[in-house]
């Protein structure tokens, strides 16, 4: 099992101009206490949502790899944008899911991979080209770097301990968006 | 020049390049006058949510998009708009085809489709309805040179006094 916290910190002390989209959960914090970056866009309450917003950045700036931050109880909310990243084949963006088994953030409950369901296999059923299972720190550190060297659509399905993270740093949305989209010169 | 060419005219001067939808036959028309005018890309989606979350990753990578989508659509959407668009302040163009009015055969479209108005009210989006040929572009440029000035959401809604609608089986 990988410690979500310092997964992050080796992947942001490899990051230089990747984008980085974070779902709600606390994968989000982990990827905060990690270091500040202009290029991360953090997800206050849109559960779900992380995919879908990575997959319209990645056809917005196709030439920036970009990483989707997920959680199993978000991604779970919206399996269908699997399908939907799969039919666009988009190389640039890498999807890393940490999947704890639970909703850690409103108090552990376990999610449906608790049981039955492999994400792994779900989002090769969806179509993405490269899926790697990832359960060692060791591993991570492996399959990251050649997610940000090789083209993807990439699935890290990361498997993490129920650990909250540690919560704060994060600035309003506004702020946000506002320094994510000048750091890439991005104008609506 | 049909309804349809005149959106998608109004679409082409505003720069929009995605056009991301779930379809319905007044969206096919809109689609159908996209592929002839070209320069556009297109994205099928599952589901309106994802649309909302695809135009805002769209918005903040300094890209245009749209989401087309029927009125059941926008009630798939309500959290994503609520949540992200609205609290991040990003422009989100919706194109709405609307059911649930006039001639409408489907009794599962008619909530939803009259329940519209008020929702988009109570989200405080701004909504304009398309209802004649010959004032569709010009609402619809309009609509969307307001909606990148106010960074937030923006409906225009095509009804059936432009479009038709769409003839069912009736209730037997
Ligand atoms: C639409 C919606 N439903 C429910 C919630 C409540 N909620 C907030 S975080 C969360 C759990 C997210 O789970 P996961 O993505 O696995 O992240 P984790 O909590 O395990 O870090 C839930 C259910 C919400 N914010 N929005």
């Amino acid at each position: 099992m990988i410690d979500r916290a310092e997964a992050s910190r080796y992947l942001v002390g490899r990051l230089k101009d990747e984008l980085v989209v974070t779902s709600l959960g606390n994968e989000k914090y982990d990827l905060r206490q990690a270091g500040d970056r202009d290029r991360n866009f953090f997800n206050w309450n849109s559960m779900g949502l992380a995919s879908s917003l990575g997959l319209g950045l990645a056809m917005a700036q196709p030439d920036l790899k970009v990483i989707v931050y997920d959680g199993d109880g978000a991604l779970l909310m919206n399996l269908g944008s699997l399908a939907t990243i799969a039919a666009r084949q988009p190389k640039n963006l890498i999807h890393i899911v940490w999947d704890n088994r639970s909703y850690a953030m409103t108090g552990g409950q376990p999610t449906a991979t608790a049981f039955h369901t492999d994400l792994g296999k779900v989002a090769e059923g969806a179509g993405y080209p490269k899926v790697e299972r990832v359960e060692t720190l060791a591993a991570f550190q492996n399959v990251s770097d050649r997610a940000l060297k090789e083209p993807g659509p990439w699935f890290l399905h990361c498997l993490t301990e129920v650990k909250p993270a540690k919560s704060g740093g994060l600035s309003s949305p506004t702020a946000n968006k506002h320094r994510f989209m000048n750091a890439i010169g991005a104008r609506h | 020049m049909s309804w349809a060419d005149s959106i998608v005219r109004a679409l082409k001067n505003n720069n929009v390049r995605f056009l991301n939808y779930v379809p319905d036959s007044k969206i096919e028309k809109i689609l159908e006058a996209a592929r002839k005018h070209g320069g556009f890309e297109f994205l099928p989606l599952t589901r309106e949510e994802e649309g909302i979350g695809v135009v805002c990753g769209q918005a903040i990578g300094g890209a245009r998009g749209v989401l087309l989508c029927p009125t059941a659509g926008l009630g798939n959407s309500i959290n994503a708009l609520a949540s992200m668009a609205i609290p991040y302040c990003i422009p989100c163009p919706i194109i709405i085809g609307v059911r649930g009015e006039l001639g409408e055969f489907n009794p599962g479209q008619i909530t939803m489709g009259q329940a519209t108005q008020d929702i988009l009210d109570a989200l405080r989006i701004p909504a304009y309805r398309l209802t004649r040929e010959d004032d569709t572009e010009k609402i619809t440029d309009g609509a969307m040179r307001m909606c990148y000035a106010s960074d937030g959401p923006m409906a225009l809604l095509v009804t059936n006094e432009l479009a038709g609608w769409k003839e069912g089986t009736p209730l037997s």
